[in-house]
């Protein structure tokens, strides 16, 4: 009985034991919940520094890109995804002139009713499918130049951004360039004529009798002369295709009598250099088609020239003409000295004329393929070349054979 | 002998232009602009004009102009001799009864003189 309640004794004892420590635990527990609970605390007021800090920045970025925004010296139109404006900068307010808020919410086709905003609004009608630096005349003091650029953020369509850049400027001096060029070459002229003239009424013994030796120097500087209106006539070209106006009269013509009288009249040239052409003509039928036949001839005019100016002595130049699925195909291959690789990209550029070229020969404007590119584009067809620097080169020009190139023409 | 009235202001190609005509038997009118163009024209009756464009007091075009209205003028046959000749220029001429066009810098005056002969005959 005693033994038992000693028993019991320590077990009162063990069991109180463990309620205290049991207490003990539950107190330490509250101490690391509260401690815990500060911790917590702690953080949250952190994050919400941090929130707000984002917030600051988010705020001072937004700020920023809004200042960036305004003081672009290019116009920004924002439109949203459906094709409505959401935003406009001073610049685009200005260059408009119209003030945002009658714009933000409109479409193209709403912008498209008032008169400033008309010739951009139909410039805007197919932007779905981008733009890239297109001219638009706003009116006649300010051109600008449209690009388009399509928001996407993580693969959602946000909208589109019109850039809108002024160019009146670039377009202005452009244009004087080209009024003070065809004014010049116009002005040169009325001189170039009356020198060929009296040089030709000379030559042709109108005013009395010339001896060999004066008639020698005369016919020299007839063909100087002849140089010089030809040169004058390539800068007169430039300047019409630069404004546009350099227009297309298309008839019904044949490309082997236009070739062949090319190569009559060049074949003085030709043999005086020492050179060899051969026309070859292919067996099928050449079908007469819709050209420009005095600019085409300038065409096979100029690869001809460039042929025999570019090929030395004793070379050979072989012309050849097909006709092939809807199209005719015109090639001069020579073995002259040929375009070196780097410089092949810029054959057609304005004034551009090959280093190893001028080594040869100074003469020459290097405008005489830019020409030539404009007239056969002009026509639908395509024009290009191989060459190698040291083994010559081949030239080729398609024209199609159809109906609508009338039509094409008309529209240049 | 045909007549021929020249309207040009540039004094080398007068010079030049009526030599070449009157060695080859022609004879030849010379006025200095557009409206002089036109008096001779009324008073001399020539078989032939050639006709620049761009000319003092009134060009090639009013004189073209001018000419049609006047129905003793109509008929008179027109040479346009010009230092330019852009395709729209010279399909305007032909509407107005030109019968041909030539540019200077690319005929001479031996052409010139195969023209007119065309035209006289």
């Amino acid at each position: 009985m005693l033994k038992k309640t000693a028993k019991e004794k320590q077990e009162n004892t063990i069991g109180s034991l463990k309620k205290r420590i049991k207490k003990a635990n539950v107190c330490l527990a509250d101490q690391e919940k509260a401690k815990e609970l500060e911790n917590s605390q702690l953080a949250l007021m952190n994050m919400l520094e941090d929130v707000e800090d984002a917030r600051k920045k988010a705020e001072e970025e937004k700020e920023k890109t809004s200042a960036v925004v305004k003081s672009l010296s290019d116009g920004l139109i924002v439109l949203n995804n459906k094709e409505r404006i959401s935003l406009l900068n001073p610049q685009a307010e200005r260059m408009l002139e119209i003030p945002q808020k009658e714009l933000v919410g409109k479409n193209i086709e709403e912008i498209g009713s008032s008169a400033r905003l008309a010739s951009l609004a139909r410039a805007l009608k197919d932007w779905s499918k981008g733009m890239f630096r297109r001219e638009v005349l706003i009116d006649k003091d300010l051109i600008i130049e449209v690009s388009t650029v399509s928001m996407v953020i993580g693969g959602a369509e946000l909208g589109m951004m019109l850039i809108l850049h002024d160019i009146t400027r670039e377009k202005t001096v452009e244009r004087m360039k080209t009024e003070f060029v065809s004014l010049a070459a116009h002005q040169l002229r009325t001189p170039l004529s009356a020198i060929k003239w009296t040089l030709k009424m000379l030559l042709d013994g109108d005013v009395g009798d010339i001896n060999d030796s004066q008639k020698e120097l005369l016919e020299k500087s007839y063909q100087s002369n002849e140089r010089m209106i030809g040169l004058i006539n390539d800068l007169l070209d430039v300047t019409r295709i630069e404004e546009g106006r350099y227009l297309y009269q298309p008839v019904l013509s044949d490309l082997v009598s236009i070739i062949e009288s090319v190569v009559e009249n060049g074949k003085d040239d030709i043999k005086r250099k020492g050179l060899s052409l051969e026309f070859k003509k292919s067996n099928s039928r050449i079908p007469r088609i819709m050209m420009d036949a005095e600019k085409i001839k300038l065409v096979i005019q100029n690869l001809l020239e460039n042929a025999v100016r570019y090929t030395p002595s004793g070379g050979k130049i072989v012309i050849s003409v097909s006709a092939d699925k809807g199209k005719i195909e015109f090639q001069i291959a020579d073995n002259g000295i040929g375009i070196a690789k780097d410089q092949q990209p810029k054959i057609f550029t304005k004034f551009f004329r090959g280093s190893n070229v001028i080594k040869v020969e100074t003469e020459g404007s290097g405008l005489g393929l830019f020409v030539s590119k404009n007239i056969i584009e002009a026509h639908g067809g395509q024009i290009w070349f191989e060459s190698k620097e040291g083994e010559g080169s081949v030239f080729h020009f398609t024209l199609p054979v159809k109906k609508e190139l009338e039509e094409f023409l008309k529209e240049f | 002998m045909a007549k021929i009235l020249l309207i040009e202001d540039e004094e080398i190609m007068i010079e030049l232009l009526q030599k070449k005509l009157v060695q080859s038997g022609y004879e030849v009118v010379v006025t200095r602009n557009g409206l002089e163009g036109l008096d001779a024209m009324e008073k001399e009756k020539p078989d032939l004009i050639l006709l620049d464009i761009i000319m003092p007091k009134m060009n090639g075009f009013d004189v073209l102009e001018r000419k049609n209205e006047d129905k003793s003028l109509r008929d008179i046959p027109v040479i346009i001799i010009s230092n330019s000749g852009q395709p729209v220029e010279i399909d305007r001429a032909r509407e107005m009864g030109a019968k041909d066009w030539l540019i200077k810098t690319e005929f001479d005056p031996q052409e010139v003189l195969e023209k007119v002969k065309k035209q006289i005959n």
